[in-house]
């Protein structure tokens, strides 16, 4: 059961406490400066991470490529309709 | 029509208001939520700002953006702070958000009030301390917390109930 004495103590007790804190804020430009210079290596961190990924996925596209013979085509085979006999029935030779 | 120039040198002007009038304020909430290195959770806070400024509905948005980060922050800290304590023996490990030379000026009712503030569930002592020292609405302390209004009426009751029961423990 909660009465209002405890809100009342408690909101006392939180006041007196954060009273007693002090905390005075840091030169702003030295801030913003620190911010910029977090930002900055944020940005460079991920284009760097960006551009491993995609040199990653272009060795790995180039190894899968290379790993092929040289007659065997890995994307689009055309080699059964190549090979495949014309229907003899339903098409009249001009 | 303002230009880019004007919009980034406003958001500078209104960053550097902000970063004047809620430093002391944030820092001292970090504490009384139970943060051990409350500089470094605002500071973190106000990097976060910073980078979000673009995406925030307005100015009007950024304190209760910034709160909501401190709370998060600290409650991130506190997690940790558990987890370190279970591998450290006690007597290595500092107690979490010990503000001793604040504690310092209260009287005993007030320091065991505050001793169990601390036992209390981190999501409880946020609402109890947005709700009590802050003076926040429910649906304000609700945004600042990331969880629904009735959760923080949940909060709010099971934090002052047990409070209560320590404080009629010591009578």
């Amino acid at each position: 059961m909660t009465t209002p004495s405890t809100e009342a103590k408690l909101r006392e007790t939180l006041g007196a406490l954060a009273a007693g804190i002090e905390a005075a804020p840091p030169a702003y430009k030295r801030a913003r400066a620190e911010w910029r210079r977090r930002e900055r290596r944020r940005r460079l961190v991920l284009a760097v991470l960006v551009a491993i990924v995609f040199a990653l996925a272009d060795l790995i596209g180039l190894w899968a490529l290379n790993q092929t013979r040289d007659h065997d085509p890995i994307i689009f085979d055309d080699r059964s309709r190549i090979h495949q006999t014309e229907p003899a029935i339903g098409v009249i030779p001009p | 029509m303002t230009s880019p120039l004007m919009r980034a040198v406003e958001a500078d002007e209104a960053l550097a208001s902000i970063f004047q009038t809620e430093y002391a304020g944030m820092v001292r909430l970090a504490v009384l939520l139970g943060a051990d290195d409350a500089e470094d959770i605002v500071a973190e806070a106000f990097y976060q700002l910073y980078r979000r400024w673009k995406k925030l509905r307005g100015a009007d948005a950024a304190v209760p953006y910034l709160r909501s980060v401190v709370c998060n922050l600290t409650r991130m800290r506190l997690r940790h702070l558990q987890v370190v304590r279970k591998h450290t023996t006690p007597a290595t490990a500092p107690p979490p958000g010990s503000s001793a030379e604040a504690e310092a000026l209260l009287h005993d009712d007030q320091r065991a009030l505050v001793a169990a503030l601390k036992e209390l569930p981190a999501r409880q002592r946020e609402a109890l301390v947005l709700r009590h020292w802050l003076g926040l609405r429910e649906a304000e302390i609700a945004e600042a917390m990331g969880i629904s209004a009735g959760a923080v009426k949940s909060h709010t009751s099971r934090g002052m109930a047990a409070l209560t029961r320590v404080l009629e423990e010591r009578r």
